[in-house]
């Protein structure tokens, strides 16, 4: 903090030396990534050319992706990515509420908690016949079969957090007078946000996969569509195409994810800048 | 100013427990008491008490002439483990007791800066717990007590978590602070020197039931930071009587358990 302990970090850091030595590491390291990339790469490719019909090999799927990305893969990403993210958006508020008012409410827990883990621990795969008696295959399908998947995750990490909150904590703010609502608000809420992001983290988990389930299974739509689809006239090449755009589609939605909870739980961060 | 009569207190844990056993003590404006005894004696509980945060078997707390029976404004409390809210910065900490209050946010900052200032801090208002020491951690849960302007400071073993310079140097922040502004203070401990650096009376506590021993005045002149006050006879004497009543009470503790 002091001028004393600053001084030696900065000259050793404005000398030429001290900066190429870091320097020099990062290159190396980005140089062995780049060398791994081209190796696999390149055993890749040779060993795709001789079975085609296996994994495909990159130059072709680079060719696929050309012919595919615009007029089919990305008009399936936005279907299947409409009906992920509305599901999504009815699982976090209706999760986050059943979570705080279990934790809350001794007779909701008591009433609920049985069937929150029941039905958090059936495969909801099991489920798919039966929502299409009720459903249909429509829009409507995909969003419940999303929604399913995420809002229980969401249900039981939101409770476990709001459930668990420091007792002293909650002593503190009722020492300085803070109503029902206010330690709800000061407390309780930002206490839990670790936790319902946990809980947002699986529930997006599960309902990428169960979406694409859907699609592959019973809406024959989006990306779930481009992959059956393809596979059954054994368009390797176009198969790969789609599971490196779900892949890195679902990564973004991720990479999202870590943002936000960054944003809202400042506090939280373990670098001390 | 602070009038504790009669107070009792049990626990019932399949059996009951009583911790607290006809508990008096009364303090007059601008006094600081520290109240001393073996662990498990029921200082905590005491302090929960008055603090409003724990319901008494029997007896009463009364402030300034009313009857106290849950928290009020008029009351703050520093905690050992400090209790900060992890999620809010120093000086948001700091100004959390007003925001409660519902004073607007110009004013409780402006407030809150006053009293970062008060305990050196200024330059760490936005700086979040995780980020501070421990010791600037209590400063910012004593900066958040004032900051509500009480009449009665409670505090429990504040610098029982800190290492022993900190743990120092706070108490003597916390002497020059009380005296300035003449706070009446209600301090737990289970150090005779701490006790006896910062107080104007010492209250010893003796053990199964909780309940007060003894009473010691201390006369030595105030701020004691500012001379070699362990240099004093007085100093001496009273260490040595406090001593010999815990050593009893914790072998009487010992026992029973
Ligand atoms: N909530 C509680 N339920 C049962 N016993 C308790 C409770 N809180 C404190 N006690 C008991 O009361 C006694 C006094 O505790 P405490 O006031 O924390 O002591 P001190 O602060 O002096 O160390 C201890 O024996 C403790 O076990
Ligand atoms: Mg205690």
């Amino acid at each position: 903090m002091g001028a004393a302990t600053a001084a030696p970090v900065a000259d050793a850091s404005s000398t030429p030396r001290g900066r190429s030595l870091a320097d020099r590491i990062w290159t190396r390291r980005n140089g062995l990534r780049v060398l791994s990339l081209v190796t696999v790469f390149l055993v890749w490719e040779i060993w795709g050319r001789a079975n085609p019909f296996f994994a495909s090999y990159p130059t072709a799927i680079l060719g696929a992706s050309g012919r595919i990305l615009l007029p089919e893969v990305l008009p399936a990403l936005t279907t299947t990515v409409w009906a992920l993210l509305v599901g999504m958006a009815i699982s976090i508020p209706i999760g986050v509420m059943f979570g705080f008012a279990m934790a809350r409410f001794r007779l909701i827990e008591i009433a609920l908690l049985p069937y929150m883990n029941a039905i958090y621990a059936t495969p909801r795969i099991a489920l798919i016949p039966v929502l299409v008696l009720w459903l249909g295959i429509g829009f409507e399908l995909r969003v419940t079969i999303v929604a399913l998947g995420a809002v229980f995750p969401i249900i039981i990490n939101s409770y476990a957090g709001a459930k668990h909150v420091d007792e002293e904590l909650l002593d503190t703010g009722r020492a300085f007078m803070a109503s029902e609502r206010q330690l709800l608000r000061t407390i309780v809420l930002p206490a839990t946000t670790p936790f319902v992001f946990a809980g947002l983290r699986i529930g997006l988990g599960r309902g990428i996969s169960g979406v694409i389930v859907a699609e592959m299974t019973a809406a024959l739509t989006g990306i779930g569509r481009i992959l059956i689809s393809h596979a059954k006239y054994l368009q390797i090449a176009e198969l790969f195409v789609g599971i490196m755009v779900l892949g890195l589609f679902s990564l973004v939605l991720f990479d999202l994810l870590n943002r936000s909870q960054r944003r809202l739980t400042p506090w939280a961060a373990t670098d001390g800048t | 100013m602070l009038e504790i009569a009669h107070l009792n207190k049990s626990f019932s844990l399949g059996g009951t427990k009583r911790v607290l056993d006809d508990f008096d003590l009364s303090m007059r404006p601008g006094e600081f008491v520290s109240l001393i005894g073996p662990s498990g004696c029921g200082k905590t509980t005491a302090l929960r008490i008055v603090a409003g945060l724990l319901e008494q078997t029997s007896g009463t707390v009364t402030i300034d002439g009313s009857v106290s029976t849950g928290p009020s404004r008029d009351k703050a409390i520093v905690f050992q483990h400090f209790n900060l809210l992890p999620w809010r910065t120093a000086i948001d900490n700091v100004a959390y007791g007003l925001e409660l209050q519902g004073m607007p946010k110009a004013k409780r900052m402006q407030v809150a800066t006053e009293y970062l200032d008060l305990v050196g801090l200024t330059e760490s208002a936005q700086k979040y717990p995780s980020q501070l020491s421990g010791g600037m951690r209590q400063r910012i849960g004593i900066a958040r007590a004032l900051a509500i302007d009480p009449k009665l400071l409670l505090m429990d073993e504040p610098f029982g978590a800190l290492d022993a310079l900190t743990r120092e140097h706070l108490q003597g922040q916390l002497a020059r602070i009380c005296q300035e502004r003449n706070l009446t203070t209600l301090f737990v401990t289970h150090s005779i020197d701490e006790a006896i650096y910062l107080s104007d009376r010492v209250v010893v506590m003796g053990v199964q039931p909780g309940r007060i021993i003894a009473e010691f005045h201390i006369t030595m002149r105030k701020p004691r930071g500012d001379y070699n006050f362990r240099a004093e006879p007085e100093y001496a004497q009273v260490r040595e009587d406090i001593w010999r009543l815990l050593e009893q009470q914790i072998v009487r503790a010992e026992r029973v358990a």
